[in-house]
């Protein structure tokens, strides 16, 4: 057979491949229209691949922890050199260090929620929640050598008295109380402090 | 009706021109995704997707090119991606099965030379399925192809001359019985 004509036969046949119905336009439609009803009210999570996910929580770790070192260490004197201010101190505090670095950003996504959500009146269960087991947290903390900076316990200091409010939220007469617990978050600074002691860009990351 | 009005009324949140640009294309988009998927319901997933990314992201659409290319470029890229993941869960269903020992049995019977020549396109390497499909099958220009694909015209006929090519060599074989 002639390339030729191989070639018709196979041309006649090809438009016999996967040969499509007619097309379900209103199911579909119906389909797009949900969809994108449903992707609207659903915050949009952006997905990492696993290494991914893992190298930013190693660096996050790495840069919090600098940032930790930095935020607790006294002010440099005369006797200090300027790679001994930039070194963050090594040893065993280094877990407390990790452990510190972890709470701090899990803190200011609860605080930073907290104040957003306050304006949507959202349901707060889950700030209560998240607060109970922050406190706690907050409690080991100060008991820890991370506390030993004056700057670092003031800091934690702040968050255990805002996190025991949240904690102990009651239900049904948020706005009011919420309101006050905003207040409080201001007048203290205390997302300002907390962002000051975790560098941006390591939010969400541990 | 102008297209750019169409989309310009988009833009504003005009759910009835959202209908019509859907009606315009709809029928083009889902004929592709059918032949690249062979099924319905993962024509209706991808013509659905694209739709959805197209509404998405018409405000990064800048009219440099009609509209039906720039949907095109979004349904093959959303078609590709679609048969790649579902090859990929395929090869690990076809790695469970060989470990079961139920792999490798042979067919019951030769298949005959239309369903040969189907599987054939099944076997051509995605890309040139894709184009072999949107010319030879569905009548796109080769201008079309490349606007889609984000490539230049001469590459698309290469493509199809390869998938041609390769469906000759599939074929050899069965040359003497297409001889009627």
């Amino acid at each position: 057979m002639t390339d030729e004509r191989l070639g018709e036969r196979l041309e006649r046949a090809a438009r016999e491949y996967h040969r499509p119905p007619a097309t379900p336009r209103e199911e579909m439609w119906a389909r797009v229209q949900a969809e994108r009803a449903r992707r609207r009210s659903t915050p949009r999570v952006i997905e990492l691949r696993p290494w991914v996910r893992w190298s930013l929580a190693a660096a996050a770790v790495l840069l919090v922890g600098v940032a930790i070192g930095r935020f607790s260490a006294p002010p440099p004197d005369g006797r200090q050199t300027a790679a001994d201010v930039a070194a963050p101190p090594a040893g065993p505090d280094l877990a407390y260090r990790v452990a510190a670095a972890q709470y701090l950003t899990r803190t200011e996504a609860l605080l930073t929620g907290f104040r957003s959500d306050v304006r949507r009146t959202a349901s707060d269960t889950q700030f209560v929640e998240q607060a109970r087991e922050l406190l706690l947290t907050t409690r080991l903390m100060l008991g820890s050598p991370v506390a030993k900076s004056p700057r670092m316990k003031a800091l934690l200091e702040d968050l255990e008295v805002v996190l025991a409010q949240i904690a102990t939220l009651p239900s049904g007469r948020r706005g009011e109380d919420a309101r006050l617990i905003n207040e409080a978050i201001e007048q203290r600074s205390v997302l300002l402090k907390l962002r000051t002691s975790v560098p941006a860009g390591t939010q969400g990351a541990l | 009706m102008d297209e750019r009005e169409v989309i310009a009324r988009v833009r504003a949140g005009d759910g009835a021109a959202e209908r019509e640009l859907y009606d315009a294309h709809v029928d083009r988009i889902y004929r592709l995704a059918y032949r690249m998927a062979g099924d319905d319901e993962l024509a209706q997933d991808f013509t659905q997707e694209t739709f959805i990314r197209a509404f998405e992201r018409l405000d990064s659409f800048r009219g440099e090119a009609a509209i039906s290319t720039w949907l095109h470029a979004i349904a093959t890229s959303v078609v590709l991606n679609g048969l790649r993941k579902l090859k990929r869960a395929r090869d690990r269903e076809t790695d469970l099965d060989a470990a079961d020992g139920v792999a490798g049995r042979g067919r019951a019977a030769e298949p005959d030379l239309k369903d040969r020549l189907h599987r054939a396109i099944d076997d051509l390497p995605e890309r040139y399925r894709l184009v072999f499909v949107m010319h030879d099958v569905e009548g796109y220009t080769h201008e079309e192809i490349g606007a889609a694909l984000g490539v230049e015209t001469g590459t698309s006929k290469a493509q199809l001359s390869r998938a041609r090519a390769k469906l000759r060599t599939a074929l050899s074989d069965f040359a003497g019985e297409w001889v009627s």
